[in-house]
């Protein structure tokens, strides 16, 4: 849950990159990281816990400041969870306190199952949290598209957008930074103006 | 699942109090109050040679390990965690349900020390917590006081 410290004015979120192993979470991060552009001193190191293989084990974590929205300094934390079904609990542990989620599917033909397997587990996990879909801001995105065998948009669509609330998707190379900032601002701008929305009181 | 209260100046400053305090008794480099959910709420002592928001997200992530693996071998809880250095230690002890108090000190301080003091504190910053959820108990946080019209490019990508 984004927490905001009306004492130093800061307003901290969380963001997770979620999606079945081998995905591209980890690379979004990356790029987000080596692109964005922000003050100096506003973007914190990239932290990778993985293993000698490369796969995420507990979690990526990248610290950004963006830009100061009415005189309150907004923190944000990206992490991603590990892919890998064996590590479900650790997915579980990074969930927690999420205000946004990206979820990161693999367009090629042969991971479909993997990306429904993976956004059943989702689900499954913020279930264990007491937590839901429907009051969790979430966008799609679809990577690999500059693959051959990557599957229509459509049939990703019918796949993992096909609930009764349909949530913005894009398509996305993330190796070449294509679609990462696009599908970082929507869930931002989705999560700040969930809370924007929200009827709760006024704090003096 | 239960968020952490909204904390204004006073709830901080109470907080930055027993902090203080805390380092003065124990000699630790420095003390920090972490949300479970990887977040840093207040610190005391040295931030200069630590990436404190970095300690905040590891600490809270190798926290909750632990206490998932204290399910596994049937223990409720483990409280507490101390990992021990050469040069410096981490221990890290439960406040409530939302947050953990973390500190950072010199190894050669005793660990007892830390934990004896820990206790006093973390009761100190649990009553303040408890009092900040007090005020309103169904109220989580407003960013409505923000009025943010457009977040649209938010973040921007280098050219």
């Amino acid at each position: 849950m984004a927490i905001i410290n009306q004492a130093t004015k800061e307003l901290q979120v969380k963001i997770v990159y979620y999606g079945p192993a081998m995905g591209g979470k980890t690379t979004n991060l990356v790029q987000v990281h080596d692109h964005v552009q922000t003050a100096a001193g506003n973007k914190g190191k990239l932290v990778s816990l993985a293993t000698s293989s490369d796969r995420t084990l507990f979690f990526d974590f990248l610290p950004i400041e963006a830009m100061s929205i009415k005189g309150f300094k907004t923190k944000f934390q990206l992490y991603t969870v590990p892919g890998q079904v064996i590590y479900n609990t650790t997915r579980q542990l990074v969930l927690r306190g999420v205000d946004g989620i990206v979820f990161v599917a693999d367009s090629q033909y042969e991971k479909m199952t993997e990306n429904a397997e993976s956004f059943q587990n989702l689900l499954d996990n913020l279930k264990s949290l007491r937590l839901n879909l429907e009051e969790i801001p979430y966008v799609l995105q679809y990577n690999k598209r500059d693959l051959p065998n990557a599957a229509p948009v459509e049939y990703m669509e019918f796949l993992l957008n096909n609930r009764d609330v349909q949530v913005p998707s894009f398509t996305s190379v993330a190796h070449k930074c294509e679609g990462v900032f696009e599908s970082l601002n929507m869930i931002t701008r989705l999560l700040l103006n969930k809370y924007i929305n929200q009827n709760v009181p006024q704090y003096a | 699942m239960a968020t952490l209260p909204q904390l204004f100046e006073e709830d901080i400053q109470q907080l930055d109090d027993v902090l203080r305090e805390f380092l003065r008794s124990t000699d630790a480099l420095t003390a920090m109050i972490i949300d479970k959910g990887g977040f840093l709420i207040s610190y005391q002592g040295d931030s200069r040679q630590f990436d404190l928001t970095t300690i905040g997200a590891l600490a809270s992530g190798a926290y909750l390990a632990n206490q998932t693996i204290a399910n596994l071998v049937n223990e409720e809880n483990f409280d507490s965690v101390y990992q021990q250095g050469e040069n410096v230690s981490m221990f890290a002890t439960n406040i409530d349900e939302q947050s953990l108090l973390t500190v950072i000190f010199k190894a050669q301080v005793g660990v007892g020390v830390v934990k004896y003091y820990a206790n006093t504190a973390r009761e100190q910053i649990a009553a303040q917590m408890r009092i900040a959820q007090e005020r309103d108990p169904g109220g989580g946080l407003d960013l409505s006081v923000l009025n943010i019209a457009d977040t649209s490019g938010l973040f921007k990508r280098k050219m």
